[in-house]
């Protein structure tokens, strides 16, 4: 049962991440990486009011987000920020199944999103093939 | 139950209404998604087999829509002959800018009918449908 306070934590997560992530990239990758926080951010505020509207308190951000490998350089910035993208939309997957109308159509734009960043920045790090068979799905 | 099935293996009689849920030939609202994930695999083997140069590019792309029309099937429950293609319609474009341009509209418009039936489906449907409309649009981003 995926809730909206848990695709918020995702997308939480996520923003900390392009924090770390922008500073280590230059040119069309940091322009990439500053819209693909964007995108976040924007989901992130669309489910603060959803919570909010549903009575609840939205649960803010923690103040550090523990990565899963030191960012260093380009190269590991871009690899981050794949595996961002990956894990967000594999929350938003799940939340397909808990949503409808529009909620579930807000749940797959956010998948969509998710891998098509994702799959931009498998290129933009040389990655072949940059595409994923079952975009979301766990392992 | 089991002479049923036989029989119905013998004699197909598929949206006739008659059957419970259990039924292999019963109607599926996934029927026509599978139907055309198959066509889109065989579009892209019509473009390989036209564009050699191409294939290193488009076989990854090809292969999922295969794994796509295996999940699907296994999901409604149909055989493995519901995964060999028909003919493609048509012959693919002669050169290559186009024959890409033919696959992202192919890859576009079946984009668009994975995501009316992830937002139309049950629940336990929503997972599938919705890693397929997301590998459809990603596949549009490598045409490009």
């Amino acid at each position: 049962m995926t809730t909206a306070a848990e695709v918020l934590a995702a997308e939480h997560a996520a923003i900390y991440a392009y924090g770390v992530i922008g500073a280590h990239l230059t040119g069309a990758a940091a322009t990439a990486a500053r819209d693909a926080e964007a995108a976040h951010r924007a989901r992130r505020d669309a489910l603060g009011r959803q919570v909010i509207a549903a009575g609840a308190t939205p649960t803010p951000a923690d103040p550090a987000y523990a990565l899963p490998f030191p960012v260093t350089d380009q190269a590991s910035a871009l690899r981050l920020a794949v595996q961002t993208e990956e894990r967000t939309g594999a929350v938003w997957r799940s939340a397909l199944a808990t949503t409808s109308g529009d909620e579930r159509q807000a749940a797959l734009d956010a998948l969509v999103d998710c891998a098509i960043r994702a799959t931009r920045f498998r290129r933009a790090a040389g990655v072949t093939p940059a595409t994923v068979t079952f975009p979301g799905r766990p392992g | 139950m089991l002479r049923a099935t036989a029989a119905l293996a013998a004699a197909p009689l598929a949206g006739c209404g008659l059957f419970d849920r259990e039924d292999p030939e019963r109607d599926d609202p996934l029927d026509p998604l599978l139907a055309a994930t198959v066509r889109l695999a065989a579009e892209y083997d019509a473009v390989i087999a036209a564009q050699p140069a191409l294939a290193e590019r488009l076989t990854p792309l090809r292969d999922a829509h295969r794994a796509h029309a295996k999940a699907l099937a296994q999901l409604i429950g149909r055989p493995a002959s519901s995964l060999s293609a028909s003919p493609v319609p048509s012959s693919p474009p002669g050169d290559p800018s186009a024959a890409l341009a033919h696959l992202q509209a192919a890859e576009k418009a079946g984009q668009d009918q994975a995501a009316a039936a992830c937002l139309a489906a049950p629940a336990d449907r929503t997972a599938l449908l919705g890693s397929i409309t997301a590998a459809r649009a990603t596949h549009q981003e490598v045409l490009r």
